[in-house]
């Protein structure tokens, strides 16, 4: 999942109202309650990411990794729902039926349940989609800058920069470790030889990012770099990030007097 | 423009001095190579030019350094940048930015120039240094020769008159090492003061108008004839006799399918030949050695490999080694010995850790931690361990990069003694010397192999 150059209305806003809107996302994932609520955002947010046209690869990953995770939230939430009232829909094992019975209090399938978990996924996934849409539609520098613009202190955006640039290549790294640790006969099965791979890649992951880190710290001090920089970039608010605004600043407030004063 | 006298400095917590009593006048515009092994020197006086000593490395500075009048001492490294520019060997930790055009800005972003000034040098870089091409290109879509090229015009941004190289070419293929003389050519014809530290100044020379040799801390100066080294390592030894060790018949292999990486290669490698691989970057040396140890299986065509076609991983660990171009990401043990025990004990094979460590003469650190070692040691240390597996075939990638002299011998030593017990050493280079010290070399480039010659 990276930025990918098209021109979409989401292309065209400010980062900072990118950052306010998934601000104001993430209030009304959590101040709808209501099931219906809930899927209506989650429906709108894929909208929005549908409209930015992504590719076919990343619409079967996004599509599989939502289909697990609902399946896995429904039905988790399903068989162990804990709050009252719940009705169970059928029954897998009876409360008094033996010595598992009496263990586990009875397993069941509570409709209740499903419903929160349908409830929680829908919050799940309306938080991966917004930052999906942030991810897609804002160049990674625009992004830190915007964070900066907002009032997030420079060294903290550099780092955040740093993070942006150097995260594939650890996660590069880590994978050729790992090649290196079974070519050199460890194997990676069970729960003892994932505790020795772990143990025998953090380290080498460890030093050599630290000596990676020392390097990027000196070329930093050469080519100058204080903590505090002139940007040449410049963001820009124009109308379409006004009545962005306008319209999430609406609906939370909206969403927020329907929840507490009704 | 650069005067340093008597200048003697160590490290924080180190014995002995780094460099000891160094006397040094270069003039302006004056393109000067230190060169030396690993240790010797020179980067701690590039780094006392540049300010890094003593704002970031404390220590003890003795004796006296000046830059255009300018005390290094004295003044904070990021003003002394506005005329002492620095490029590293890593170009890798030296690009902060996504985008090329970015990243060009940045040293004028942290000088706080005016935003029109800073877009005028940005361009102007750009165009002097040749990257147009690429502006807006990601910096992590970049070739090794480009990402240098994007380290040195973002320091040419800032507008240095002193250039300072750590090493410049210890990453680059043939083309990128051409590529980096044209640059200091044109540099030193603006009138640009150049100081390169180099193990390997055969391509430089024509640039240079002085060499200084660095050795334990102290600089002699002199015209010393672009040495090959010492060649003990040579000699051949065609012990090919029987079936092959590696046979590839048709090999085709893409990290996707629109661009194959190698088509339809066909080779054949005998049992005790030393074989090097040569290529520029992207010619799919590392992809085709990854082949060969079944880490990557090809797409079409059949791999035998130790007598198994197209093997899994597991068919041919412990047969067949394979290192990796960076040994730190190989050593994941707590000591020496531990690192070396690591393969066979998981195979269930004795080794004499002694013997091995002997071979490198690494026998007084058994103890140590393989990550306190210096940069050739743990070269050397990855070297061992996966030899200490006693595979039949050993696979390596770029093994000589950023060596000095010294541990190349030691390494293509133990290369030799290998072969010479009827193992097959393949190797991929972009050292012509590395070529030379090989029984065979296999020329590779994007459309195939180019060339196989037998010496």
């Amino acid at each position: 999942m990276r930025y990918s150059d098209k021109k979409t209305i989401f292309h065209r806003l400010d980062p900072r109202t990118k950052i306010i809107l998934s601000v104001g996302c993430a209030c009304l994932i959590v101040i709808a309650r209501s099931p219906a609520g809930l899927f209506l955002l989650f429906a709108a947010l894929l909208c929005c990411f549908l409209g930015m046209r992504p590719s076919a690869a990343t619409l079967r990953t996004t599509a599989k990794m939502m289909g697990a995770v609902f399946a896995l939230t429904v039905i988790s939430q399903g068989f162990f729902y804990y709050f009252e009232p719940r009705t169970p829909l059928f029954v897998l094992l009876e409360k008094g039926s033996g010595l598992p019975g009496r263990l586990t209090g009875g397993i069941a399938l509570y409709k209740e349940g499903l419903v929160y978990g349908m409830v929680q996924s829908m919050r799940l996934f309306s938080a991966a989609v917004m930052s999906m849409i942030i991810v897609m539609s804002t160049y990674p520098s625009d992004l830190v800058l915007g964070l900066k613009r907002l009032g997030v202190p420079e060294k903290i955006a550099f780092m955040l920069t740093m993070g942006i640039r150097f995260l594939p290549a650890i996660m590069e790294e880590s994978r050729r470790i790992m090649t290196a640790q079974k070519l050199r006969g460890l194997k990676i099965k069970g729960v003892k030889g994932n505790f020795a791979a772990f143990r025998s890649l953090i380290v080498p992951l460890i030093t050599d990012s630290l000596r990676h880190g020392r390097r990027i710290a000196l070329a930093a001090e050469v080519r100058g770099f204080t903590g505090t920089r002139t940007e040449i970039k410049n963001l820009k608010f124009a109308w379409l990030d006004w009545s962005a605004l306008f319209t999430v600043i609406t609906v939370v407030g909206v969403s927020i007097t329907c929840r507490f004063y009704r | 423009m650069i005067e340093i006298k008597d200048l003697t400095y160590t490290y924080p917590e180190a014995e002995n001095a780094a460099v000891r009593d160094i006397s040094l006048h270069i003039k302006k515009g004056e393109c000067v190579l230190f060169v030396g092994p690993s240790g010797s020197g020179k980067s701690t006086v590039l780094y006392c030019l540049n300010g890094l000593i003593p704002h970031i490395f404390a220590g003890n500075v003795k004796g006296s350094v000046t830059v255009e009048g300018i005390s290094p001492q004295g003044v904070p490294i990021a003003e002394l940048s506005k005329t002492v520019g620095t490029v590293f060997q890593n170009h890798e930790s030296q690009i902060f930015m996504p985008t090329v055009e970015e990243d060009v800005a940045f040293g004028c972003e942290n000088l706080l120039m005016a935003r029109d000034a800073i877009i005028g040098r940005r361009d102007a870089a750009i165009e002097a240094m040749g990257l147009q091409d690429v502006r807006y290109a990601g910096t992590d879509t970049l070739s090794g020769g480009m990402k240098q090229r994007l380290a040195i015009s973002s320091i040419y941004a800032m507008g240095p008159r002193l250039f300072l190289f750590d090493e410049p070419t210890a990453d680059l293929d043939e083309e990128g090492r051409r590529d980096l003389v044209g640059i200091l050519k044109k540099l030193k014809a603006a009138h640009h003061t150049i100081i390169v530290a180099e193990h390997r100044y055969d391509d430089l020379l024509p640039v240079a108008d002085r060499v200084l040799f660095f050795e334990k801390g102290r600089v002699t100066e002199g015209v010393r004839k672009a040495g090959k080294g010492s060649s003990a390592a040579g000699g051949t030894n065609r012990a090919g006799n029987g079936a092959p060790h590696i046979e590839l018949r048709n090999i085709s292999f893409g990290y996707n399918r629109k661009a194959p990486v190698l088509e339809n290669i066909s080779l054949k490698i005998e049992k005790g030949e030393m074989v090097a691989i040569c290529g520029n970057n992207g010619s799919g040396k590392t992809t085709l050695l990854k082949v060969m140890a079944a880490i990557l299986r090809p797409v079409s065509g059949e791999a035998v490999i130790g007598g198994i076609t197209n093997p899994a991983l597991d068919d041919i660990v412990g047969s067949v080694g394979f290192l990796f171009q960076n040994p730190d990401e190989q050593l994941f043990t707590g000591s020496v010995e531990e690192e070396l025990m690591f393969g066979p004990k998981r195979l269930g094979k004795k080794i004499d850790v002694g013997r091995y460590l002997k071979m490198a003469g690494l026998d007084s650190m058994m103890r140590r931690h393989p990550q306190t070692l210096s940069r050739g040691q743990r070269q050397l240390l990855a070297v061992l361990s996966v030899l200490a597996m006693e595979p039949q075939i050993l696979l390596l990638d770029e093994p000589t990069t950023g060596l000095d002299d010294g541990t190349w011998h030691d390494l293509f030593r133990i290369l030799r003694e290998l072969t010479c017990t009827g193992r097959t050493v393949v190797f991929s280079t972009h050292h012509r010397r590395a070529r030379e010290l090989s029984d065979r070399v296999i020329a590779l480039d994007r459309k195939g192999v180019t060339a196989d010659a037998v010496f």
